[in-house]
C-alpha cells in the first residue's frame, strides 16, 4: 500500500475529493480515471463502462418512470386527497402522517422492486405532506422516507432478488415468498419506532375528522388510492412486466389528473416532465459513476481477496453468517447494491453452501443487508436521494435516521438468527428446504 | 521474461460449467500464463467484450456468434436456425475446411482469433400453458419471448410463433404472470432461471444449437511463440471437449428432471419446422451475404 | 426525453398486449433516451444546487476555505476529465464498427453523448474555477433551503 499504488491512489482521490464537496458522481468518474492513468490501461475504459452499462441497464428505467409518476400526482391534486383521506385515518393519532408514510411503502413495495424509485418517487410526495406547514422537520421527512423505501426490494417484486438468483441459482419464486415476513417486520417495526418518538417528541396530531365525512372523503380519494391496485392487477395478470409498471404508474396518474380530477393540463404536464427530468439526472448519474467504479474494484479483484480472507477462518453457519453481515454492511457503506450482488456475493455463496445454510435464506439475508448499506452513509444512495429530494442538511437527516438503522439492525439479526422467518411462507408452498 | 497475462471475461456465472471449463484451461496452460477470469459479465457487459478484444482491454472472452456477424455479416449464417444438427456437427464443423475459412475471416476481418466453439445446450421451446404443438403453423399466435436483437427475433418469426423481447431478468416473472406465452432456452438455461417452475410444457423444437466461440485477440496471439500458441490451442481443444461432454451429460439429466418436475416434453414434427425455417431464411435479406455454398457445406458433414 | 421514454414504454405494453405485436425499437429508444437523458442533463440541466455531494465539511467552513476547496476540486476535474478525453474520443470513434439493433444508428453517434458531456463539465468547471479565482466570489450556500417544486 504506497501513494504509487494506483488502487490506493484512486481511493484517497475518491474520499479526498467527495469530502471537499466535489459531486460524488464526479469524484468516482475521477478517481476511476486516475486508476486508469496510473495502471497504464486504457483511459477510454470510462467512457466505454459508463456508456454501456447505461445502454444495456434496461430494468433501471423504472427509476426515471416512478419518478415522474410521482411528479404527476404531486402536481394536481392526487397528493391532496391522498394526505386527507390518510388525515381521516390515522391524522387524530400522535404521528399519524408519519405512521402514513411508512404504510405508503409498504403498499409501494407491492409494486415496485426498487427502493430508489420508492425514495424518489414517492417519497418525495411524502415528504411534501409531512414538511407542508411545518409539522415536521424536512430532516426527519427525509429519514422516514428514506429508512421506510428500504422494504420496496424485500417484498416481491424485487430487482435485487432477481440478481441474486442470477448468481446463486436460488429459485426466484421462493426467494420473493421469503421476502414477505421479512418485509412485514420491517414496517412493524418502523411504525413501533414512530410510535415510540412521537410519544418522545410530541409529534404532531391532526383535526380528527368526523366518521360520516370518512366515506366522501374515500370516495374523493379512491382513483388516487386505485393506483396499487391497477398495477397488481396488472402484473399478476401478465399486462406488464415489473419495469413496465413504472410507466403504466405515470399513465395512470396522467390519467386520473387529466380526466377524472382535471386539473393538469399541458402547461403542468411540462413542469412534471421537467422536475422529473432533473432529479432523473442526479440519481441517473450517481448509478453511472458507481457503474465505472465497479469495473475498477473488479480488475483489482476485490473479491478474491475477500474469499481467502473467509477461506483462512474456521467458521460455523451462524459466525459466517454474522460476519457476512458485518462485511455486507461495510461494503454497502461504499458500494452499490446490485453491484455488491454480482461481484462479492458469488464469492460467498460457496462457503455459505458449505457450511449448509439455506440459499433462501441466505439471499433474503444478504438482500436486506445490502438494502441497509443504502441508507448508510458515507456511500448511501437513498439518503443522497431524500437529501436531494427535501433540501435537509445531511448532518441532520443522519441523525434522524439513526433510530431507524437501529431498528433495521435488530430486524436483521432476527432474520439472520431465526431462519424460520424467511423460510416459513415458502415452505407453506412446498419449498422443502 | 514475465508471464503472458490472460484477463478473459464472460457472461456465464462463476457456477458454470463453463467456468470449470475455463479453470481446468487455465491449469492446462502451465507457468508462463497469468490467467484472469471473470465471471458474470462483471468486467465487461454483455455484448461489448468483442470491442474489448479488439481495444486490447482484454486478451480473451466468450464471444456469441451473433456479436460478431454484428461486424461480420457473413457470421449470421452460423445463427440461422436448424444448421447444426448437434454439438458432434457443431464441433465438426469448425474443424473442417469450411470452418477454418470462416475462423480466417474473422481473424483478418475482425483481428480476433477463435480458439473453438463453446457448446452451452439446443434451444428448444418451454411453454407456460400446455398447447398440442407439431408443426410452425400451430405456433401462430404465440408471444413467444427471445432476446434482443433482430437476428433472434427473426429466428422467433422462422419458428412460426410472434416473437417478442424481454428482458433475460424478467422471463421468470413475465411467465409467471402470462405476459408471454413462452420462451426459448437450452435446458441448463431453463434450470438455472428456474423457468420450469412457472412452465408446464417443453417442445423439443431443437432449432438451435447453442454455442459462443472461445476467442483470443489477434494481437495476443500473434506476440506467443508458436510453441506457446500450440500450448494455448491444445489447452483449449481439451477443456472445450471436457465442458461439451458435461453439457451433453446435463441436458440428458435435465429430461428426466423436468419430467419429475411435472412438465410435459413432446416432440414435434422436424422435418416441418425445419424446411419451414430454412426457406424462410434463404427468402430474407440475411442470407445474401452468407459465404456462396456455406449451407450445403455444413449439411453435408 | 423523458416523456419519449414515457411514450415508447406505454406503445410496448398497448402494443404487446393488445395487438400481439413484437415491439424491440420501443425498449431500444427508451435505452437511448434514459441514456441521452442523464448526460445530457448532468452537462446542461441541472445546476449546481441539484447536485447529489457531502456538504458536512464544506458548509461547515469558512468561506476562505470554501474557495480554497472549490478550487482544488475543480482543478483535478478539469485536468483529469482532458488527459482522459482523447481517449475516450478513440473510443467512441471506434464504436463506429456497431449498430444499434433495431433503430440501426451507429453507436458513435449514440455514445457522442459522452464526449459532449465531458466537454461541456470541463468547461462549466473552468468557469466555476474563475469564479473561485475572481475577486466577487459569492461564496456558495451550504444546501438548498427547501424542498424543490
Ligand atoms: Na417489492
Ligand atoms: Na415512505
Amino acid at each position: 500500500m504506497s501513494l504509487t499504488d494506483p488502487f490506493t491512489a484512486c481511493i484517497l482521490l475518491l474520499v479526498t475529493l467527495a469530502v471537499l464537496g466535489l459531486p460524488v458522481a464526479y469524484s468516482m468518474i475521477l478517481a476511476s480515471i486516475l486508476y486508469l492513468l496510473m495502471a497504464g490501461l486504457d483511459m477510454g475504459t470510462a467512457a466505454e463502462q459508463l456508456l454501456n452499462s447505461m445502454y444495456t441497464s434496461y430494468t433501471m428505467l423504472a427509476v426515471p418512470l416512478f419518478i415522474l409518476a410521482a411528479e404527476l400526482m404531486n402536481s394536481g391534486s392526487m397528493t391532496t386527497r391522498l394526505t386527507n383521506f390518510a388525515n381521516a385515518l390515522v391524522g387524530r393519532f400522535r404521528g399519524g402522517l408519519a405512521q402514513v408514510n411508512v404504510l405508503q411503502s409498504l403498499l409501494f413495495a407491492g409494486m415496485s422492486g426498487s427502493a430508489l424509485a420508492d425514495a424518489g418517487g414517492m417519497g418525495k410526495m411524502m415528504m411534501r405532506m409531512m414538511t407542508q406547514d411545518g409539522k415536521y422537520t424536512p430532516s426527519f421527512a427525509a429519514a422516514l422516507s428514506a429508512v421506510t423505501a428500504v422494504v420496496a426490494p424485500i417484498l416481491p417484486p424485487s430487482i435485487p432478488m432477481v440478481i441474486y438468483a442470477l448468481v446463486s441459482n436460488a429459485s426466484i419464486g421462493y426467494l420473493f415468498l421469503g421476502g414477505i415476513l421479512p418485509g412485514l417486520l420491517i414496517s412493524a417495526s418502523q411504525m413501533l419506532i414512530v410510535w415510540w418518538s412521537a410519544r418522545r417528541n410530541n409529534f404532531p396530531t391532526e383535526e380528527p375528522v368526523p366518521v360520516r365525512e370518512l366515506p366522501r372523503i374515500t370516495l374523493r380519494a379512491l382513483p388516487a388510492l386505485m393506483l396499487p391496485v391497477v398495477l397488481i392487477v396488472g402484473l399478476r395478470g401478465g399486462v406488464m412486466t415489473p419495469t413496465e409498471a413504472a410507466a403504466v404508474a405515470a399513465a395512470y396518474a396522467l390519467f386520473v389528473s387529466v380526466v377524472i380530477y382535471r386539473d393538469v393540463g399541458l402547461r403542468e404536464f411540462y413542469t412534471s416532465l421537467l422536475n422529473a427530468a432533473r432529479t432523473t439526472t442526479s440519481i441517473g448519474m450517481l448509478i453511472a459513476a458507481a457503474l465505472v467504479f465497479n469495473y475498477i474494484v473488479t480488475i483489482e479483484n476485490i473479491p478474491n481477496a475477500i474469499r481467502s480472507l473467509l477461506l483462512s477462518y474456521d467458521l460455523t453457519p451462524l459466525t459466517f453468517l454474522l460476519l457476512v453481515n458485518v462485511l455486507l454492511l461495510l461494503i454497502g457503506a461504499v458500494l452499490e447494491g446490485s453491484t455488491i450482488i454480482l461481484i462479492i456475493v458469488p464469492v460467498l455463496i460457496p462457503t455459505a453452501a458449505a457450511l449448509g445454510i439455506d440459499p433462501i435464506h441466505f439471499g433474503v439475508v444478504v438482500v436486506f443487508n445490502v438494502m441497509i448499506g443504502l441508507v448508510t452513509p458515507p456511500y448511501g444512495l437513498l439518503l443522497f436521494v431524500v437529501k436531494r429530494v427535501s433540501g435537509a442538511s445531511m448532518g441532520a437527516i443522519l441523525r434522524d435516521t439513526v433510530p431507524f438503522l437501529l431498528g433495521l439492525l435488530v430486524a436483521l439479526m432476527l432474520i439472520t438468527l431465526i431462519p424460520d422467518i424467511v423460510l416459513f411462507v415458502p415452505r407453506l408452498f412446498g419449498y422443502s428446504g | 521474461q514475465s508471464n503472458v497475462p490472460l484477463r478473459f471475461s464472460a457472461v456465464f456465472s462463476q457456477q458454470d460449467i463453463r467456468a470449470e471449463m475455463m479453470e481446468r484451461f487455465a491449469a492446462a496452460l502451465g507457468d508462463g500464463f497469468d490467467f484472469q477470469g471473470f465471471y458474470g459479465a462483471t468486467l465487461f457487459r454483455q455484448g461489448t467484450e468483442l470491442v474489448a478484444l479488439q481495444r486490447s482491454n482484454l486478451e480473451m472472452g466468450n464471444i456469441a456468434p451473433q456479436d460478431i456477424s454484428e461486424q461480420l455479416p457473413e457470421w449470421s449464417v452460423l445463427t440461422s436456425a436448424y444448421l447444426f444438427r448437434d454439438a458432434d456437427h457443431l464441433v465438426a464443423f469448425f474443424q473442417s475446411d469450411a470452418g477454418e475459412e470462416m475462423k480466417k475471416m474473422a481473424e483478418d476481418r475482425l483481428g480476433i482469433r477463435v480458439l473453438g466453439p463453446t457448446y452451452f445446450g439446443v434451444r428448444h421451446v418451454g411453454l407456460r400453458n400446455q398447447r398440442d404443438i407439431n408443426t410452425p403453423a400451430d405456433m401462430a399466435g404465440l408471444r413467444l419471448r427471445m432476446p434482443g436483437g433482430d437476428s433472434w427475433q427473426f429466428l422467433g418469426q422462422a419458428l412460426g410463433a410472434n416473437p417478442t423481447p424481454v428482458a433475460y431478468a424478467e422471463v421468470y416473472t413475465a411467465l409467471q404472470t402470462g405476459a408471454i406465452d413462452g420462451q426459448d432456452n437450452p435446458m441448463p438455461n431453463v434450470q438455472n432461471m428456474k423457468f420450469y417452475e412457472v412452465m408446464s410444457q417443453i417442445v423439443k423444437t431443437s432449432h438451435l444449437v447453442g454455442f459462443d466461440v472461445l476467442t483470443i485477440s489477434k494481437s495476443t496471439w500473434d506476440k506467443l511463440t508458436p510453441e506457446q500458441q500450440a500450448q494455448v490451442q491444445a489447452a483449449a481443444d481439451e477443456a472445450i471437449a471436457w465442458s461439451n461432454a458435461q453439457h451433453l451429460q446435463n441436458e440428458a439429466d435435465l429430461i428426466a428432471f423436468f419430467e419429475e418436475q411435472g412438465l410435459t416434453i413432446t416432440e414435434p414434427d422436424l422435418a416441418a419446422f425445419r424446411t419451414y425455417a430454412q426457406q424462410l431464411y434463404q427468402s430474407s435479406g440475411a442470407a445474401a451475404r452468407w459465404p456462396d455454398g456455406i449451407v450445403e457445406r455444413i449439411n453435408g458433414l | 426525453m423523458l416523456a419519449v421514454m414515457f411514450f415508447a414504454f406505454i406503445i410496448q405494453v398497448v402494443s404487446r398486449y393488445f395487438f400481439n405485436m413484437p415491439t424491440g425499437w420501443t425498449s431500444e429508444l427508451t435505452v437511448i433516451m434514459w441514456l441521452w437523458l442523464v448526460l445530457w442533463g448532468a452537462a446542461f440541466v441541472v445546476r449546481e444546487d441539484e447536485e447529489i455531494r457531502f456538504d458536512l465539511l464544506y458548509g461547515s467552513v469558512r468561506k476562505g476555505v470554501q474557495r480554497v476547496m472549490v478550487i482544488c476540486t475543480a482543478l483535478v476535474l478539469i485536468a483529469l476529465f482532458l488527459i482522459s478525453l482523447p481517449a475516450s474520443w478513440d473510443y467512441v470513434t471506434f464504436m463506429k464498427i456497431q449498430s444499434s439493433a433495431y433503430l440501426k444508428i451507429r453507436f458513435d453517434w449514440l455514445f457522442s453523448i459522452y464526449i459532449i458531456f465531458a466537454v461541456a463539465v470541463v468547461c462549466r468547471y473552468i468557469w466555476i474555477l474563475a469564479r473561485a479565482l475572481g475577486a466577487r466570489w459569492p461564496g456558495k450556500k451550504p444546501h438548498q433551503t427547501g424542498p424543490q417544486a
